[in-house]
């Protein structure tokens, strides 16, 4: 019975042992060489002073190791928590002190950069890290990964942990405040796994190219799809746009999941994209944004055997629609409509159900709806509510995901995106919280005023523009403030504008007015 | 022009474009790509400059790892279109 997410894996393995499940460069594990390491690393992780719910953060690039420390986290009874490579130190302190991180998994370039943080969470008490030259001055004990995968003692097998018990927490930020760490239990993360294999019809054939992060819920999907069907996942980051396509060609790649600048990348004109055929691609995937029409045109002339699926998803309910690829002809900019054992209202706000045609946020109901953030029970209950339409008689059992998305449906029933509730920006597949860009402008010292909005962008979606009051009597720089912010925050968060205003245009009730800042950018 | 003006002005670009290279005191020879100072997006912003501030072209076969592991490989790439580009020009 499969009802943990290393459960999965073990079903295949014991299918497909000698299958490739497993790629990264020149390295390939078969399904049975990633659950002995797994198994290994498990037994190890328990050595180390793991105990059931305690939560493990994983802050390695895509590698191999990142996978494995997944599946290995949730087979010792811990909590993965992933950080993607890309944050910085600051960013990666507030997760680990906000899940109250008990042990770390990392690689020792990440470990010094992070070294001068560590103090900063209490809670921390052991590293797990890949590589050797490990900075001197860290005084917590460090236990290297290879030794823990290498090494075969069991340390007692007495699997506690059932469907209910988180699995993992997955940060991401809304629109206000620092991030937060969505709740995933084991079942919320197995049934994500098994609906997208069904719509998206994912078997043991399929070669999947994982280029998305593994701490972004349409990332961590691939791999729990890959290895709940007994398929193999190749791990490919990527700077150009070329290595992409030639992992397509060398990997003989069946399904590649990306978001809206990923296609944008690999459909501009100079893109070798358009000089190759792909009949091995069965399918791509977008998600994290609207995918631009002229993007979504070139790639369907420069793929014309491969099926085009456009979902939306929201980490808070890990996946919610998908257009039909049949339907792209009849309806390009529509989201679709909801994936399997999911249904998807549209409620007002009076919390009336909308009709054809009329605008009302985007409330999901299903199996994948999480079980909210980590530590912040008022906000939880604000974002998943009693679902509305039940009968009083069955009572408030049911969480319904409140999206904050404004969406309008069809006819026909397919949704279509309007805009957000909130404040909240969406920029090359990330989600961006203004006041967290806002407090780093602050925090340099040279601004009394600062609010942050995101404005359109052909390549990244949204782009994310400032708007600076400098401090009385004071000039200010815009060069050398974005310079101050690329040091705190990584590139993503960063303001590609800046722009020094007066005075910041405020509501009646004294509050800034991020309508007009939107108005006065045209958008 | 002196050999080493494109030199000059690619360092000056990448250190006031991406603070982090700035921050961690980039050398000419150190690595820039999986470092995270340059990532697809800022990869696209270098080619964009390079372009303009050069006016040479740069194709999709000339997005090697190579060509942009560090602002000497830059330069160097840079130095050779241009050789290229004037050679074709004589010809």
């Amino acid at each position: 019975m499969e009802f943990l997410i290393h459960h999965m894996l073990r079903t295949s393995v014991g299918r497909l042992p000698d299958k490739e499940a497993l790629v990264h460069g020149d390295r390939r594990f078969t399904y049975a060489e990633v659950w002995r390491r797994v198994s290994n690393l498990a037994d190890g992780l328990r050595r180390c002073g793991l105990e059931r719910s305690d939560r493990i953060g994983i802050y390695l690039d895509a590698s191999i190791e990142q996978s494995l420390s997944i599946f290995a986290v949730a087979r010792a009874g811990g909590v993965f928590v992933p950080i993607n490579g890309v944050l910085f130190p600051d960013q990666v302190s507030h997760i680990a002190r906000d899940c109250r991180m008990r042990g770390l998994i990392t690689s020792a370039p990440k470990l010094a950069s992070i070294a001068p943080i560590l103090e900063s969470i209490p809670s921390l008490e052991y590293l797990v890290v890949v590589g050797s030259d490990i900075p001197l001055g860290v005084k917590l004990p460090i236990h290297p990964f290879d030794v823990l995968c290498e090494s075969s003692a069991p340390a007692g097998d007495q699997e506690a942990s059932i469907e209910k018990d988180l699995a993992a927490i997955l940060y991401t930020s809304g629109s206000t405040g620092k991030p937060k760490g969505v709740m995933l239990s084991h079942a919320q993360v197995i049934a994500g796994s098994s609906i997208v294999s069904d719509y998206l019809g994912i078997t043991q054939t399929e070669r999947i190219l994982a280029v998305l992060p593994f701490s972004f819920d349409a990332g961590l999907n691939q791999i729990m799809t890959a290895f709940q069907q007994g398929a193999t996942i190749v791990l490919r980051p990527f700077v150009f746009a070329r290595e992409i396509v030639t992992a397509l060609h060398d990997e003989r790649i069946t399904g590649l999941a990306g978001v809206p600048t990923l296609w944008s990348l690999l459909a501009q004109p100079s893109s070798s994209l358009q000089k190759g055929t792909y009949p091995h691609l069965r399918y791509i995937t977008n998600t994290g944004g609207a995918m631009p029409q002229d993007v979504l045109a070139t790639l369907r002339r420069a793929l014309p055997t491969t099926k085009v699926f456009l979902m939306y998803g929201l980490t808070e309910a890990f996946r919610s629609t998908y257009l039909p690829p049949e339907e792209l002809d009849r309806r390009p900019t529509s989201m679709g409509r909801a994936i399997p054992n999911t249904e998807i209202l549209i409620v007002d706000e009076t919390g009336r159900r909308c009709g054809p045609g009329e605008i009302g946020e985007l409330v999901h109901r299903g199996p994948t709806v999480s079980m909210g953030y980590w530590g912040q029970p008022e906000l939880t209950s604000r974002v998943l509510r009693p679902n509305p339409f039940l009968p009083p008689e069955i009572g408030e059992v049911e969480k319904v995901c409140y999206s904050g998305d404004l969406v309008k449906m069809d006819e026909d029933g397919f949704l279509y995106f309007v805009g957000r509730r909130d404040n909240m920006i969406k920029s090359s597949g990330f989600r961006i919280s203004p006041t967290e860009v806002e407090e780093v402008l602050f925090q340099s010292g040279r601004v009394q005023g600062a609010a942050v909005i995101g404005v359109p962008d052909a390549m990244l979606g949204q782009a994310v523009a400032a708007f600076v009051v400098p401090r009385e009597g004071t000039s200010l720089d815009p060069e050398a403030l974005r310079a101050f912010c690329g040091e705190k925050m990584p590139p993503y968060m960063v303001p590609k504008s800046i722009e020094v205003l007066d005075r910041l245009p405020k509501t009646s009730s004294g509050k800034i007015d991020y309508p007009a800042l939107r108005r006065r950018q045209g958008s | 022009m002196p050999i080493d003006s494109a030199h000059v002005r690619i360092r000056s670009f990448i250190l006031n474009q991406f603070p982090l290279a700035r921050k961690r005191a980039i050398g000419d020879g150190d690595p820039l790509l999986g470092s995270g100072i340059l990532d697809s997006l800022g990869i696209l912003e270098v080619v964009a400059f390079v372009e303009r501030e050069f006016e040479i072209t740069v194709a999709d076969e000339d997005l090697l790892p190579e060509s942009f592991e560090s602002i000497a490989s830059i330069a160097r790439f840079v130095e050779d279109k241009r050789d290229r580009g004037a050679q074709a020009e004589s010809r």
